[in-house]
């Protein structure tokens, strides 16, 4: 029996849509909901934070056209060999804008102990580099340990700079999202690297965490 | 007590005085009472005028009052919610 329906379809095509809308739609409702108080007071630490929602929810939309393009990729591969030219373009765009929400979220915190001036210049390089690494190696697991690296990096000099253990609650939050986001990418990498059936524990638990920060923004900006 | 935490109890003090004084103050009892410097007087309040916070008005007489705009009074009933919300997110 010849099936009729599309490939991408039976791929947990619109599992994979639903969460995407609701992580974005979370995203962009905490950067909107942000807006009044960041255009009153010109906040740093409140641009950084809102930066990182912006860069995060459009970092999971362009995950999700690279995840369509793996999936129709693989379905219409005999129509289109060369779909391979298809999955580094798309990892550009991942990766830089991973890397900027990356970033952000962790300098909101440490914005005012470390005043660097030049972290715009510097985060836009080394996302950048990273974007140059994925359209080259295209590989989405050498992305995932150098955003790692980059992670643990920064949280390592964010704890140092943390005299007040009373906000440990918001950096785990932080490093929460940050991490579901690398397991999120390695969920795209070919190949079994997560059991069966974790990715749904993993993105519902992403989920979790987006709205429990949903809800921290909404307990102040009704 | 960081930089930027400062400067919005500053903006909030600088506001509150002309709240508290019938929405109308002059210069010099403002600059009095809101313990800054002439100079840091003259910074803050150059920014609050161009980001439309406050406005300057002149009586009959051509005496100039300091009142509080709509944004003015509009940041000082969000004063607490921001500081809450810039405590709870670590910002």
């Amino acid at each position: 029996m010849i099936k009729m329906m599309p490939h991408f379809l039976e791929s947990g095509f619109e599992a994979e849509f639903l969460y995407t809308l609701i992580v974005v739609v979370l995203c962009f409702l905490v950067y909107h909901k942000t807006k009044e108080i960041y255009e009153l007071t010109k906040h740093q630490g409140i641009k950084y934070f809102r930066s990182a929602f912006l860069f995060l929810g459009l970092a999971y939309v362009s995950r999700f056209l690279l995840h369509l393009i793996i999936l129709t990729g693989i379905s219409l591969r005999f129509i289109i060999p060369k779909r391979i030219m298809f999955f580094p373009v798309f990892t550009v765009p991942v990766t830089y804008l991973s890397t900027m929400a990356i970033f952000f979220l962790i300098y909101s915190t440490i914005w005012k102990r470390i005043q660097y001036k030049n972290f715009l210049i510097l985060s836009n390089i080394v996302a950048i580099l990273i974007s140059v690494t994925a359209f080259f190696s295209r590989s989405l697991i050498l992305v995932s340990i150098l955003q790692l690296i980059i992670l643990l990096f920064t949280v390592m000099i964010s704890t140092r700079n943390h005299k007040k253990k009373k906000k440990k609650y918001t950096r785990t939050l932080y490093f929460l999202i940050s991490i579901l986001w690398l397991i999120n990418l390695l969920l795209l990498s070919p190949g079994r690297i997560f059991p069966p059936g974790s990715k749904i524990l993993f993105q519902t638990f992403s989920i979790i965490v987006f709205v429990v920060v949903y809800f921290k923004v909404l307990k102040w900006i009704k | 007590m960081n930089k930027k935490r400062d400067r919005l109890e500053v903006i909030y003090d600088f506001l509150r005085i002309i709240q508290d004084n019938h929405n109308s103050i002059k210069p010099t009892p403002l600059l009095r009472k809101s313990n800054l410097s002439s100079q840091s007087f003259n910074d803050y309040f150059e920014e609050l005028l161009s980001k439309d916070f406050v406005k300057e008005i002149y009586d009959k007489k051509k005496k100039r009052y300091i009142t509080l705009s709509d944004k003015g009074f509009h940041y000082l009933e969000k004063y607490k919610t921001i500081l809450g919300f810039i405590d709870d997110f670590d910002l």
